[in-house]
């Protein structure tokens, strides 16, 4: 006989940040939704701001992560540190894919055009898009020992389009992509802010409850790969 | 729709069938880690049985 199903490290926190991320996911929509106040400029397309602000922000610290794995890594040389980088940069990009997503619907509502090339936003952020998606071709072209501390160099040098894609749109001043979050504090009213600060929050715990989930996988997929070593050799 | 009410719901949907499908294919996977972990519990058992020469015992089907 064999004993009961293994406890695989990491179980318990997956299920506690996804219940945190499906509370807060369905508050902060029934918040922007329903309670939030109607922008009197924009009308209801500012609703898409709650989402797409709060994921842009969240694909950030998703990369800031990465790289501190990528750090991690070359200090400690623990594959786990890997398994991190790589899911973060994995659900990054899901977040910015969105984020592009959704910032081209909002300019199609408010602007009348998808995309808006002469706008250091739009563009440095797509630049950011297309460093991280290099990341699995990196990936892919190498093996083992090689493949994880490329990737962690390239985590680490990757982020460094991360503050370039922030600081581009104060740089250049652009007039079509507005800066709603400045050093004098925030350019909406208190209970808008509020409502940020909820899907803020919602779209962080999404981000540690799909990191969470992903490694539990990376984890559950090792020790079964061991596992069915030792029983072949046996 | 009026104001533009069908940009929101379509940003609003590309979000959520995203991250949907996403958790539909890290739910894929741990359903195949599953399936492994019985499979190698059914040969465990198998070699558990043929070492003691009794009958293997037989794995209950799980829905």
């Amino acid at each position: 006989m064999t004993d009961g199903p293994t406890r695989i490290p990491g179980q318990r926190a997956a299920v506690i940040w996804g219940a945190l991320a499906t509370i807060l996911v369905v508050v902060s929509t029934i918040g922007v939704f329903l309670i939030a106040p109607e922008d009197a400029d924009q009308g209801i397309i500012q609703r898409i701001f709650y989402f797409h602000v709060a994921i842009a922000i969240a694909s950030l610290v998703a990369f800031a992560v990465a790289c501190v794995a990528g750090i991690l890594y070359l200090r400690s040389r623990d594959e786990r540190w890997d398994d991190v980088g790589e899911a973060s940069i994995r659900i990054g990009l899901l977040f910015s894919v969105l984020v592009v997503i959704t910032g081209s619907i909002w300019a199609k509502a408010s602007w009348g055009t998808w995309w808006v090339w002469s706008d250091p936003r739009l563009v440095t952020y797509l630049i950011v898009v297309l460093i991280y998606a290099a990341y699995f071709v990196l990936r892919s072209s190498a093996e083992d020992d090689r493949k994880m501390r490329y990737s962690a160099i390239y985590a680490i040098a990757g982020f460094a389009s991360v503050p370039l894609s922030f600081y581009s749109v104060r740089v250049a001043e652009s007039f079509v992509h507005p800066v709603v979050f400045t050093s004098g504090g925030a350019a909406m009213p208190g209970t808008m802010l509020g409502w940020f600060v909820v899907s803020q929050a919602a779209m962080i715990a999404l981000f540690v409850a799909l990191l969470e989930v992903d490694l539990l996988g990376r984890r559950s997929e090792r020790a079964l790969r061991r596992l069915a070593m030792r029983l072949e050799s046996a | 729709m009026s104001g533009g009410a069908q940009y929101v719901v379509a940003a609003y949907a590309v979000i959520w069938f995203l991250v949907l499908a996403y958790v539909v294919m890290l739910g894929a996977r741990t359903a195949r880690v599953g399936r492994q972990v019985e499979a190698i519990t059914r040969m465990l058992d198998r070699r558990a049985a043929e070492e003691s020469g009794a009958e293997p015992e037989k794995v209950e089907e799980r829905p």
